[in-house]
């Protein structure tokens, strides 16, 4: 009963914390760096914590750059970069996005590579993204004179809704994400991830950043249950 | 028999509240209770009177009321073909809730290690792994009466030699939970040392999602697909049969083969089961199911 309870409130914290941090909204984007830290569990990689740093760098109205590097006490490190060409609408923006993550699993002596190509549409209260990503899989001690080779799983379904308490250009924000991807993983489309993410603008240069996010497994065997959590915090520097 | 079902019935396919909780008892409470079983079964040794023999596997045969031909057939071949020979089933045995009376000619044999007489030398054995439709519903009380277990290993001999080491994994939920891992490594650190010709692993859901021909069933969260290849590669683990996406598939990947099987459900697209000539190689058959 106590797991469920657990569950049913890590659940309900819906929304990955993909946008969470150093997103400051469309509108006033400036250029800036994020520092934060997490604290993970998975049943896999047991208590783990992360050092998260990410820089956006708008380089004029239509077109941005972020740039995020993750290192894991589990001995992972990530990479992930996101190229992202915008358009002003009547009613709020589109925007055209190319993601690619590099995930070295050292632990496990393999890399998992990810490209992603979506397309999204933001208003002040929502923000919808939808995409197909391709993953690769490789072996650190690949047999080259076997028949092993690395394994790619090229069409997976790429999903993100989030959904905002306050216009996304205020001082302060609360936000709820369901998504499979989030800044440092892209997972399967039938592997969703839930979030909430928060930020605060202290001074016209710092912002606070903090998320949390389930990630739950086997809710499409119809048979779900806790598999990870994520909690973090760090703040945003805004030059 | 723990649990008495006098009639098949369908009811529904469909346990929405699973989605978002567990309904049942969760991959580390099952591995539990499967221990428990096992620690009163004892350790299962197949003597097959020979270093050659045949295993018959089967997956997803997702039994109904009115939908249960496939199987029928596969254990109809099976039973007829020569020994030494033994069944796997690759998991979600039944389609729906209180579908298990419907998979009659697998539960006559009695399942793994429910008694004596299953194990003996030249009774047919099935060997089965829980799918996702096999437990969702809080069924997992039926199946653990009619199987007993969720998670065992047992070995093949030729008298007093060691042929090969078969590990069933609880993969019903799409995760093997922090128990079954630890006892999956110890196992494995303890038995790839004890000179196995083959190690089998075999489980339901499969590993990877090479393409859309799995529809909506999910794999493993990222994390553990790299663990769990990882391990089973780190102790030469030689194959991995699972089923869950009703689509044939091979992979090899750190010096294990990955292989997926089709479906025995009825009227389904590809519906075939395997054989596989155990031996110093191993020589896969695939058998189509005849049409109806």
């Amino acid at each position: 009963m106590k797991r469920k309870l657990l569950f049913a409130l890590l659940a309900g914290w819906m929304g990955a914390v993909s946008l969470t941090a150093a997103n400051p909204g469309f509108g006033t984007r400036r250029y800036s760096i994020a520092v934060m830290g997490e604290y993970s569990y998975n049943n896999t990689w047991g208590h783990h914590g992360n050092l998260d740093v990410q820089a956006l760098l708008p380089f004029n109205p239509h077109f941005e750059m972020e740039a995020r590097q993750q290192f894991s006490t589990a001995n992972v490190y990530t990479t992930a970069l996101q190229f992202r060409p915008k358009f002003e609408l009547p009613v709020g923006e589109m925007f055209i996005e190319t993601d690619v993550y590099c995930r070295l699993v050292a632990r496990n002596r393999m890399s998992d590579l990810t490209a992603a190509l979506e397309v999204g549409y933001r208003m002040d209260y929502v923000s919808v993204t939808l995409g197909l990503f391709t993953r690769v899989m490789n072996d650190w001690d690949r047999d080259w004179h076997s028949n092993e080779s690395f394994v790619a799983e090229p069409f997976n379904l790429l999903y993100r809704v989030e959904v905002f308490c306050r216009p996304q250009d205020n001082r302060w924000n609360l936000s709820f994400l369901f998504s499979n991807v989030d800044d440092y993983q892209m997972e399967r489309m039938w592997q969703p991830l839930f979030g909430i993410g928060a930020y605060v603008d202290v001074a016209d240069h710092w912002r606070i950043n903090m998320g949390a996010q389930c990630k739950p497994t086997g809710m499409f065997h119809l048979d779900a249950t806790f598999y990870g959590a994520t909690a973090r915090a760090g703040f945003t520097y805004r030059f | 028999m723990a649990v008495g079902l006098t009639a098949c019935s369908d009811e529904s396919t469909l346990d929405l509240a699973g989605m978002f909780s567990p309904q049942g008892e969760t991959v580390n409470t099952r591995f539990e209770q499967s221990m428990a079983h096992n620690d009163s079964v004892g350790e299962i040794h197949l003597d097959m009177g020979a270093d050659t023999y045949t295993i018959y596997a089967c997956s997803d045969s997702h039994v109904t009321r009115k939908s249960h031909r496939n199987l029928d057939y596969f254990m109809a071949q099976y039973l007829a073909a020569p020994d030494p020979k033994l069944a796997i089933h690759f998991g979600d045995l039944i389609d729906a809730q209180k579908n298990y009376p419907c998979a009659d000619s697998v539960l006559h044999l009695g399942g793994v290690a429910v008694n004596d007489e299953a194990l003996s030398g030249s009774s047919p054995r099935l060997f089965i792994t829980p799918g996702n439709h096999d437990i969702y519903f809080k069924q997992w009380p039926v199946y653990r009466s009619f199987f007993g277990t969720s998670a065992y290993w047992f070995d093949t001999r030729n008298g007093s030699r060691k042929l090969d080491l078969f590990i069933c994994l609880d993969s019903a939920e799409g995760s093997l939970g922090t128990l079954q891992t630890k006892w999956l490594k110890d196992l494995l650190e303890t038995k790839s040392k004890e000179g196995y010709r083959h190690i089998i692993v075999f489980t339901h859901t499969h590993l990877w999602k090479l393409d859309g021909s799995q529809g909506h069933t999910s794999n493993y969260a990222m994390e553990e697909t790299y663990e769990l290849t990882s391990l089973l590669g780190q102790y030469h683990v030689d194959f991995v049969w699972s089923g869950h996406q009703h689509a044939r598939q091979s992979v090899f990947f750190k010096g294990v083969n990955y292989l997926v099987l089709d479906a025995t459900k009825d009227k389904e697209q590809g519906q075939s089961y395997m054989t596989v000539e155990m031996g110093e190689s191993l020589i896969y058959h695939y058998h189509n199911y005849p049409k109806e």
